[in-house]
């Protein structure tokens, strides 16, 4: 009777942090760089040009929670597209393991590559109606620099986190985390690739924190 | 013992590399501009070339230098403004030795400079005005150092022939033999590498098929100073085309013809009395085709020309390469050309025919490293041997280290 009754708590107890999990949370703001200026496609050997322009992607900055976590058995597949010959989204936030598919939403070819240290890749070129997808999986926590070999101004970034706690700042620098875990941990704010901000923070269960990356 | 020290430079270089991607990256955010709510953009950027070439005597191709071994470095810088969606300018400025590799001193050029408007969103027909590459052939696309597999130029691009725009030939025999009494760079090749004439061009797409015409004042194979306007006008206008056919992405035909007068002004006294620069022209067809999937490239065009030479009559080639790249890791790859040319007969005066210059080929072997995206270093061998006459051979080795900004 009196096991029985420890069975109850600990089933209790066991359950209660996830519970708790979903209520904390970590919201703020982040001093975003200014706009960079608009993309400029070089179009001086193209002997059929389409006339437009290349839209202007707003940069954006990533905040996650940097710590020890337990890995995933399982991650859902994301996508870098290349549509009007940019990258959407121009950048992409990831936990390390995760597998990106990169179509081609385009009416040309794209060759994809990256030579950065955290992957480094070349898709070669292939048609908007191939199947299968080209994929990668990126396993090395890093930024990984997208570009592509035709159209020299595409650049877009993928930034690969060995946490799963993370989230993407709006436009205006506003952010908000939810689900965390309770505990010490280091707030980060990847700005761009030269600037990441941190800031340690006490997780308490249920309670929302309120930091800013000035 | 030096394969470890080069491959330790080589990792040395590498591991710096990335370093100065990021720098590269962030000079090419600060050289890009826009205002008036981004209606207009500006973007200079440009590259760096060190370029070392070894040969033998007399130097291949259009390289215009009297020592074997010779270092051509160049920087060049390009503009490109957007202005609205539907105009576009861009223009392109070198400091070298020369447009063509050579041991003279340093010179600067603006090479070309164009305007160009595209007044429909699908492009079906783009006007282009300026100075700028010709329509001809699928090889325009490729000719800067970064995008070009190799360090040189197909064969019909640089091999000289016993044309000459600056004199007539004054007999049969004076023109087969001109090449080996007098400087190479008085003589022209079929087609003067990317052609940067100036002039007019009409260009666009419809469907699977694309299309480009244009007037330019100079000839293919006019030498780089006869693009300029000044030095050359359009009394003696020079028309080209290409129609172009794609399938689908991978697939590339190109059907190209031009038409023009190839002498420069100063050769109209040697013309033959009552005769005009104008009675003499050059005739080139052209027949193109690329393919592209992932990691392998392939081009192929094939040209037939004709020049009107005076006292000679008409003196015809025919000359092809095949050319594959293809990419054997994310930072290496490789490339092969074969080029030849054929050389048709004339008579030489004395109730013989005879070829008006020796038949050759070429093969091209290059091999590339990109440390990052914007540093690359490329090796190319070429043996060029000539299949008819004396049989004279040449080798070239070449080194070409480019870093892109």
């Amino acid at each position: 009777m009196r096991l029985r009754g420890l069975l109850w708590l600990n089933t209790i107890f066991s359950g209660l942090p996830v519970a708790l999990l979903a209520s904390t949370a970590v919201e703020g703001r982040v001093e975003l760089p200014k706009s960079h200026s608009a993309p400029v496609q070089a179009k001086r050997y193209e002997i059929v040009t389409h006339a437009g322009v290349l839209s202007t992607q707003p940069p954006l900055a990533v905040v996650y929670l940097d710590g020890s976590f337990p890995k995933p058995t399982s991650l859902p597949t994301k996508e870098v597209a290349q549509k009007d010959l940019t990258f959407i989204p121009a950048l992409l936030p990831i936990q390390m393991g995760t597998k990106v598919e990169f179509p081609n939403l385009d009416d040309t070819y794209h060759n994809i590559f990256s030579y950065s240290p955290a992957k480094r890749f070349d898709l070669g070129r292939y048609r908007p109606d191939e199947r299968p997808i080209p994929t990668e999986v990126f396993d090395k926590a890093g930024l990984v620099t997208l570009r592509c070999d035709i159209h020299e101004h595409m650049r877009g970034l993928i930034l690969v986190l060995n946490t799963p706690y993370f989230v993407m700042t709006d436009e205006n620098g506003r952010f908000r985390l939810d689900g965390l875990p309770a505990g010490h941990y280091t707030l980060k704010a990847w700005i761009d690739s030269r600037t990441t901000r941190e800031k340690p923070v006490q997780l308490k269960s249920g309670q929302t924190l309120h930091v800013d990356f000035p | 013992m030096k394969l470890r020290a080069l491959s330790l430079c080589v990792f040395a270089c590498t591991a710096c590399a990335f370093d100065v991607d990021d720098f590269l990256d962030r000079l090419d955010s600060a050289l890009t501009l826009s205002a008036f709510q981004d209606n207009l953009r500006a973007r200079l950027s440009g590259t760096l070339d060190l370029e070392f070439y070894h040969f033998e005597q007399p130097a291949p191709g259009l390289i215009n230098s009297n020592i074997d071994t010779l270092f051509n470095p160049r920087l060049t810088l390009f503009l490109d403004t957007q202005i609205g969606s539907q105009i576009y300018f861009f223009a392109q400025s070198r400091l070298d030795r020369g447009f063509d590799p050579s041991d003279h001193g340093a010179q600067v050029r603006l090479d070309e400079y164009a305007l160009r408007v595209t007044p429909w969103d699908d492009g079906r027909l783009t006007v282009q005005i300026g100075k700028f590459a010709t329509v001809v052939g699928n090889w325009v696309p490729r000719h800067l150092s970064w995008e070009n597999p190799f360090i040189n130029a197909p064969l019909i691009y640089e091999n000289v022939t016993p044309i000459q725009d600056k004199s007539a030939p004054v007999s049969p025999l004076n023109f087969i033999y001109g090449p080996y009494y007098y400087e190479k760079y008085a003589f022209n090749p079929v087609i003067w590498g990317p052609s940067y004439a100036s002039g007019i061009s009409v260009s666009g797409r419809l469907g699977r098929f694309d299309y480009a015409v244009e007037m330019k004042n100079a000839s293919l194979s006019s030498r780089p100073e006869s693009w300029n306007i000044t030095e050359n006008g359009f009394e003696d206008p020079t028309f080209s085309a290409r129609a172009g056919f794609r399938p689908n992405e991978a697939w590339n035909f190109g059907l190209s013809a031009s038409e023009g007068s190839y002498f420069r002004r100063e050769a109209e006294p040697t013309l033959p009395p009552g005769r005009d620069i104008d009675d003499y022209r050059e005739f080139v067809l052209g027949q193109d085709a690329s393919f592209a999937w992932r990691h392998l490239q392939v081009w192929a065009e094939f040209y037939e020309a004709r020049f009107q030479v005076p006292q000679v009559g008409n003196a015809d080639t025919f000359a092809y390469y095949v050319e594959a790249k293809y990419k054997f890791t994310p930072q290496v790859f490789g490339a092969l050309r074969w080029n030849q040319q054929l050389f048709g007969t004339i008579s030489d005066g004395y109730g013989h025919n005879v070829r008006w210059s020796q038949d050759l080929g070429r093969i091209d072997i290059a091999a590339a490293y990109r440390f990052t995206s914007r540093m690359q270093l490329k090796l190319q061998y070429g043996f060029q041997h000539e299949t008819t006459g004396s049989g004279d051979d040449n080798h070239l080795l070449a080194a070409q280290f480019t870093v892109r900004f």
